[in-house]
């Protein structure tokens, strides 16, 4: 009998919670659009409070450009990515200062899909600007697009997308530019004749095409670097283990392998250790980060890398910034020409420019060459 | 309770059984209830129409969970489904990417989910001494191994022409096309394991494999049918994954394998076999699902989803483990 009662009991519990959640749960619709305007009310009211008091600040150091009251977002390629770290960083700290809310997003994994999740979300937040990453060129289109149809200012940093499918693109250092720095590296590294290799991230990596592209492209139209053959393209898809063993398959494969260019952080990182471990005399060269490769920059044969390049990508991220900024508040549209300032920038007024392809973008610079004159002193800033 | 014969005593554990299974239902409505809550209470922009529209790249998943509850009630597990999505919505992309209309492409998709489960299902009824964890973990290898082959060294392929697949990509109204899918599935699912002589079949077949076999069940058949089935719902996954990234490279897909046991695990399908129904999982599934957008709506950072979904999993498997303790304890006490 006490069974029953008790089940009895629970029936009519469960009945109750039923009912109590169903009840909750229609009158949670307006219970949440009440909060919903409240308390987008108060960020707006915390945002422009705050911006007032930067703008008074920063008004003379920023020119005229302002931020408060809007929210801008900036999605790396994926978390655990220091390069991306700085970009965000940059980025956040230059829209802070600016007095405008940044919201930073890092995807679980460096795919197109995980980004896609990140930007639906970002949409339905209502933002006033998105830059991205891009993990792939194509895979984003749709949803960057919808973003467009919302009214929210698309950009990307680092690695571009369809042009159609964003309003500009910072570019880190033009394609060519790039291009050119690394093909006279190996040039100048191989003493001008000789094999080198290529260690990329993942083949369908925008950036790491485009300057191999311009790498090979520039190799074949100059009869000086004539001497020098291209033995493979690997693809260590940025991560240490596999960029490790695609080094070692590089060094069992080729014998005679000179000189390894990798265009990528990770890669570089793990090609230098792999190289000074095994005392190789294989040299490396390539874009990698100081603070990685302090160890590994040397003119002596036991270091493996002589010099290496890349720009800095906090610098990447506070031009973005600027970039998101100007275009919120219509400064700029993205159209060829369309010119602002952006702070205390090194190469400030920027300048859109249309690149090869016809598609609009904004240059950083030239890529920095990093030696063993200086790279101890970059080393500590990232 | 005044009778000494062993049916009655049976009679009382299956009784308490069922209530736990029903109560298991009402906390999800609950928890799913809390969700919705939460999310609205943590973001301001999460409403009706967010959810929905952000929905579509979460659902594909959902497609697999109730075929992932059949083959969890036949006390059997699958997980090559990840490898399945990854493979068919390669091909389905070359297939694309080859000049083929909509019609080709969810073929080949399908087509390729089939044929992928139907291999799982032959294997696993022609030798059935094979564990199915240890025969699906080979296949996964070897699906996804296909899958890298024909990606090439770039590992990723993208529709060039992403119109093809748009139109599994609209709204209806408020609601993504894919949920009325979803919808549709969820219906006819969860009415054959409940209504069915198939579904009791089912259960039969997971409670006892040799005692079903023994009473004129064809076990092996009941096997081969559910391996084709979450094979070709991997398909449909593969389909519905196209349409929101129009794409595939060697991660996709990666996961999802987990995710579905989590989703089914969570809707109180025990993996033992034999226990649970799909409505909780269905429930569960959305739970996730809702949670995912509210907390990606709040900025919280992807690693640390994944961590409160972990918890949110063992808490609920925990569950019936403490309430068993304390119902024992209490008995216990009562008797002594």
């Amino acid at each position: 009998m006490k069974r029953k009662v008790v089940s009895t009991m629970l029936c009519a519990a469960m009945a109750a919670g039923l009912l109590a959640g169903c009840g909750s749960g229609s009158s949670s619709s307006a219970a949440s659009s009440a909060s919903s305007a409240s308390s987008a009310e108060t960020t707006e009211a915390v945002a422009s409070g705050s911006g007032e008091a930067v703008k008074s600040g920063s008004t003379a150091a920023a020119g005229t450009a302002d931020a408060s009251g809007h929210t801008y977002a900036i999605v790396t390629k994926s978390a655990g990515n220091p390069y991306n770290e700085r970009e965000a960083s940059g980025f956040k700290d230059t829209i802070e200062a600016l007095g405008g809310t940044c919201i930073v997003q890092n995807p679980e994994q460096a795919t197109a899909d995980a980004q896609i999740s990140v930007i639906n979300s970002l949409i339905s937040q209502k933002v006033d600007s998105i830059a991205v990453a891009a993990n792939d060129a194509n895979a984003l289109s749709a949803v960057l697009q919808q973003a467009m149809d919302a009214g929210i200012k698309v950009m990307t940093l680092d690695s571009d997308v369809e042009a159609s499918s964003r309003m500009v693109f910072c570019n880190q250092a033009g394609v060519k530019e790039v291009g050119q720095a690394l093909i006279d590296a190996v040039y100048d590294i191989t003493g001008g004749e000789g094999e080198y290799a290529i260690l990329s991230a993942t083949s369908q990596a925008t950036n790491q095409n485009s300057w191999i592209d311009a790498m090979k492209s520039i190799a074949e139209s100059d009869d000086k670097y004539s001497e020098l053959v291209l033995d493979e393209v690997a693809y260590g898809d940025d991560e240490p283990q596999k960029s490790t063993d695609q080094t070692q398959a590089l060094l069992q494969k080729y014998p005679n392998l000179k000189v390894i260019c990798s265009p990528t952080t990770v890669g570089i990182s793990a090609a230098a250790k792999v190289l000074q471990d095994q005392n190789s005399s294989v040299k490396l060269t390539g874009l990698g980060l100081p603070s990685e490769m302090k160890e590994y920059i040397g003119d002596d044969d036991s270091h493996s890398c002589p010099y290496m390049f890349l720009w800095n990508p906090i610098d990447l991220g506070k031009l973005a910034a600027y970039t998101s900024v100007a275009l919120v508040n219509g400064q700029i549209t993205g159209a060829e020409g369309d010119t602002f300032e952006a702070g205390d920038m090194e190469n400030s007024p920027y300048t859109v420019t249309k690149n090869a392809d016809g598609a609009t973008e904004i240059i950083l610079g030239p890529p920095y060459k990093f030696d063993p004159s200086n790279i101890d002193e970059w080393a500590e800033v990232y | 309770m005044a009778g000494k014969s062993g049916r009655e005593i049976n009679a009382v554990p299956q009784n308490s059984v069922k209530q736990k299974i029903l109560s298991w239902e009402g906390g999800l409505v609950i928890i799913f209830v809390a969700v919705l809550i939460l999310g609205a209470v943590i973001s301001p922009t999460y409403n009706f129409f967010s959810v929905f529209r952000e929905m579509p790249k979460y659902l594909c998943e959902i497609f697999m969970m109730f075929a992932m509850g059949y083959i969890l009630i036949i006390a059997e597990i699958d997980i090559s489904v990840g490898a399945i999505v990854c493979l068919a919505a390669t091909l389905g992309c070359f297939a694309g990417n080859a000049g083929a209309p909509l019609a080709g492409v969810i073929a080949v998709c399908i087509g390729v989910g089939f044929l992928a489960g139907c291999l799982n299902g032959v294997i696993l009824t022609h030798f059935t001494e094979l564990p199915s964890m240890i025969v699906t973990l080979g296949t996964q290898i070897i699906f996804r191994g296909i899958a890298e082959v024909s990606l090439g060294s770039g590992g990723s392929v993208s529709m060039s022409n992403s119109k093809i697949i748009m139109p599994l990509a609209t709204m209806v109204g408020p609601f993504p096309l894919v949920f009325f899918f979803v919808a549709i599935a969820a219906v006819i699912f969860i009415f054959s394991l409940s209504r069915t002589t198939f579904g009791r079949k089912l259960y039969a077949v997971g409670s006892n494999h040799t005692a079903a076999h023994y009473a004129g069940i064809p076990v092996q058949k009941i096997r081969m049918i559910c391996f084709v089935l979450i094979g070709t719902m991997a398909g449909v996954c593969a389909l519905f994954y196209l349409s929101t990234t129009f794409g595939a490279n060697t991660t996709t897909g990666q996961g999802y394998e987990m995710d579905v046991i989590a989703m089914c695990v969570f809707g109180g399908i025990a993996t033992t076999g034999g226990k649970g129904n799909l409505i909780g999982a269905t429930i569960a599934g959305f739970t996730i699902v809702c949670l995912r957008i509210a907390l990606g709506q709040r900025n919280i950072n992807t690693q640390l989803i994944l961590v409160i979904i972990g918890l949110l999993l063992i808490i609920s498997v925990l569950i019936p483990r403490i309430s068993e303790v304390l119902g024992n304890r209490k008995r216990r006490a009562v008797q002594g």
